[in-house]
């Protein structure tokens, strides 16, 4: 067994926009290669950080540089390497109705009732998600729809 | 309306990975969703301090959240 120091880096790979789990698939791929001695641990594209995806590996910068020239859709690895206490909490995820509370103001961004404004009635964590009547409706009709369905417009704390 | 030229992939509710059949090929159901965010590959999980703290053993491809 060789000894090698564990010593993981986490270092940022941009990529084209939307292109982040092709080039998680394509950094897998290009570790299996036969040809290449680049070691890559792991690879992270969280939804949050949009047009970038996160290498772990004990290599330098220079190596995982060299690795993304032959990954499509990778572009430059960012100078400086972070750590897994820096980008942990990416691997988990808060969930979609942190944040949200009765009498929370509301957009609806997806759905029959996209564009809408509504006031939150009731919020089901468990399920993520939250009940919420629509502000120009004439009468208060209760809909239920997802939390990640909604951008919050006002918290509602002054009155 | 961008129509998805990609397949939407399953994940497996229990282990969270990403398979392509109707059941997971590790868990062996057919507990699946194609309601998930996030993506991670885990290469190499002996060595990975990402795969400790999620507590993976087998390498492949998994959601970070499955609803």
């Amino acid at each position: 067994m060789e000894t090698e120091p564990r010593l993981t880096r986490i270092y940022a790979v941009k990529t084209t926009n939307r292109a982040e789990r092709s080039v998680a698939d394509n950094i897998d791929k290009a570790v299996r290669d036969v040809h290449n001695t680049i070691k890559v641990m792991s690879v992270i594209a969280p939804d949050e950080l949009k047009g970038y995806v996160l290498v772990e590996t004990t290599e330098p910068l220079a190596r995982v540089q060299e690795l993304m020239e032959q990954v499509p859709s990778a572009r430059t690895v960012l100078p400086g390497a972070t750590s897994l206490e820096e980008v942990g909490h990416y691997l988990t995820p808060k969930p979609a109705v942190s944040g949200i509370d009765e009498g929370t103001i509301v957009e609806l961004i997806a759905g029959p009732f996209k564009g809408e404004k509504a006031v939150v009635k009731r919020v089901d964590a468990s399920k993520e998600e939250i009940t919420v009547e629509l502000y120009e409706s004439v009468l208060p009709i209760p809909i239920t729809v997802r939390g990640d369905h909604v951008r919050i417009i006002d918290r509602g704390e002054d009155d | 309306m961008a129509a998805t030229k990609k397949k939407q992939l399953s994940v497996c509710r229990e282990c969270h990975r990403v398979v392509e059949g109707s059941s997971c090929s590790i868990c062996g159901t057919n507990n699946l969703t194609t309601d998930w965010t996030g993506y991670l590959v885990i290469i190499d999980p002996e060595h990975s301090d990402v795969a400790k703290r999620m507590n993976i053993t087998l390498p492949g491809r998994y959601a970070l959240k499955v609803r």
